[in-house]
């Protein structure tokens, strides 16, 4: 990583960074050295405003890289002038996004057992509404495919497999379905 | 404020109580039980162990031997295959090596999407309360190591219930089941022989089987991130709630969409119809349902696919909601 970039970073803790140099900053092909690097960065802020960041290992640069796609339509029409002021601000939304979603998860579920079971209902409403062509699914016996069918259907299997295996955060599971995918036997 | 109504309806303070005594206890259940279910995605990782577990959907069943360890910040990796043909993956931090069976045709990169937010984004980021009734199921014992167990009921029709067991000290997921709308389980993993702890030494993470090697450096900064949800000249009608964008697999030809709801998982393959003639309909391999049939748009068909873990009616109809609408686009061959 270069000065330039490590300026950029520098620029982005002060929330004073502009749009290209954070994009540069985001094609740079060592992603793990820049996030190592923010992160230190982050550590040694936190220690002297003692604040706690709740996830410490978070990596945000896909939801600034979202905002900064997101923005840059209105980027192009409005001038330099605002280019400023929005670059103040999108570093916010991306923090925001990310601390929402974090409080949209299971710390908050306990509460919503009533309001969920409201948004439900016209979940149930539909599937009445479907209830009519919910006649059985036709079954294709898989002992029943010939050679060429089979080949296509595990290729589906092992790429549905591969996508929702150990990144998906299911560890050993994610690697038993994958095996099982890959290996066949049926 | 007073409360006079109170004094007036002694009733209504009874009738608040008994509520109260009802509502108090489900709820802190299932606080718990989400308690529980955060600690899952940081023990998968964080936690050291080593043992052999299984696997089983359908008729097939499959076992494992696996060392695990989180060493100076790096995850620590060494799986192998323990019926079939020979074969292992290694990997140590985003470096995989895999040493394949015969038939194995694994693609490496795929293996560990490590794109921005890959495990925050399921294990975190989706609120799998709002689409699952979370419970405790008490305690139990799974391969020498007390555990607890939650369970996962859908609260709609669309999806499957889900059953995990966690070991108490650690949080690691030790079994695991799919169940369908009557109970019926439809895939389950266990480990039958586990021994968590630290001490695993060095020689447990080196490549011991003799074969085909492939070793791949997993780059973070992969255009992946960008192509998710994407798709070209065709678009998806409906999905259930919930279910959110997430790392798509790449097909030979042709696109695929994933899509997660934290916990399920399905992908959507739409390609132009090849030689191959399939037929319209499931093909059930435990949790896992394909359904394919064939659309024609423009003089051409294509054949639209999902793969996932979803009861066979949701699949048959996010795979009747695709839409193409550009059949130029809808053929171009992915990256």
């Amino acid at each position: 990583m270069d000065d330039r970039l490590r300026e950029t970073l520098s620029a982005m803790m002060d929330d004073e960074a502009d749009e290209l140099s954070v994009r540069r900053l985001l094609s740079h092909d060592r992603q793990d050295e820049v996030r190592a690097q923010w992160q230190r960065w982050q550590d040694v802020r936190d220690l002297m405003h003692e604040t706690h960041v709740p996830a410490d290992r978070l990596d945000i640069s896909k939801g600034v890289r979202e905002v900064l796609d997101g923005r840059h339509s209105a980027l192009d029409r409005s001038g330099a002038g605002a280019l400023r002021a929005s670059t103040r601000r999108w570093h916010w939304p991306a923090v925001a996004m990310v601390a929402m979603a974090l409080l949209v998860g299971f710390g908050a579920g306990a509460g919503w057992d009533s309001s969920a079971t409201g948004t439900v209902q016209p979940v149930t409403a539909a599937t009445t509404d479907a209830a009519a062509p919910q006649a059985p699914v036709r079954e294709i016996a898989l002992q029943g495919l010939d050679e060429e069918q089979w080949q296509q259907m595990s290729r589906y299997l092992l790429e549905h497999a591969q996508h929702n295996s150990v990144g998906a955060g299911r560890g050993a599971v994610g690697y038993a379905r994958l095996v099982s995918a890959n290996g066949g036997g049926y | 404020m007073q409360t006079p109504t109170a004094h007036r309806h002694p009733w209504s303070t009874a009738l608040l109580i008994v509520l109260m005594a009802f509502a108090v206890p489900v709820l802190s259940d299932e606080q718990e039980a989400s308690d529980w279910l955060k600690r899952l995605g940081p023990a998968l990782n964080m936690t050291s162990y080593q043992g052999v577990f299984v696997y089983a959907r359908g008729d097939s069943v499959h076992s494992m031997q696996i060392a695990h360890r989180y060493h100076n910040g790096v995850v620590e990796e060494r799986l192998v295959l323990q019926d079939g043909g020979n074969g292992e993956i290694v990997r140590k931090g985003m470096n995989v090596v895999c040493v394949l069976p015969e038939r194995g045709r694994v693609k490496l990169d795929q293996v560990i999407p490590s794109g921005p937010f890959a495990e925050a984004l399921t294990s975190q980021l989706v609120p799998v309360s709002r689409w699952y009734r979370a419970e405790m199921k008490g305690e139990d014992r799974v391969a020498g190591y007390d555990v607890v167990s939650v369970a996962l009921s859908a609260r709609d029709a669309y999806r499957y219930s889900h059953r995990l067991w966690l070991e108490k000290t650690t949080g690691l997921l030790v079994k695991s089941q799919v169940r369908n709308a009557d109970g019926e389980v439809l895939e389950h993993f266990q480990f039958t022989s586990l021994r968590i702890g630290n001490d695993i030494p060095d020689s447990e993470f080196e490549i011991r089987t003799e074969g085909r090697e492939i070793a791949t450096t997993l780059d973070a900064g992969k255009p992946e991130a960008s192509r998710i949800g994407q798709m070209d000249g065709w678009h998806l009608g409906w999905r259930p709630d919930g279910f959110m964008p997430a790392a798509a697999p790449r097909s030979g030809k042709g696109q695929a969409v994933a899509f997660s709801d934290g916990l399920a998982a399905f992908s959507v393959f739409v390609e132009p119809a090849g030689q191959v003639d399939m037929p319209t309909g499931a093909s059930l391999i435990g949790a896992t349902t394909v359904y394919m049939h064939q659309v024609n748009k423009g003089g051409s068909g294509f054949l639209v696919t999902v793969v996932g873990e979803l009861p066979p009616h949701t699949a048959r109809q996010v795979a009747e909601s695709v839409r193409i609408e550009n059949a130029v686009a809808a053929r171009s061959e992915s990256p």
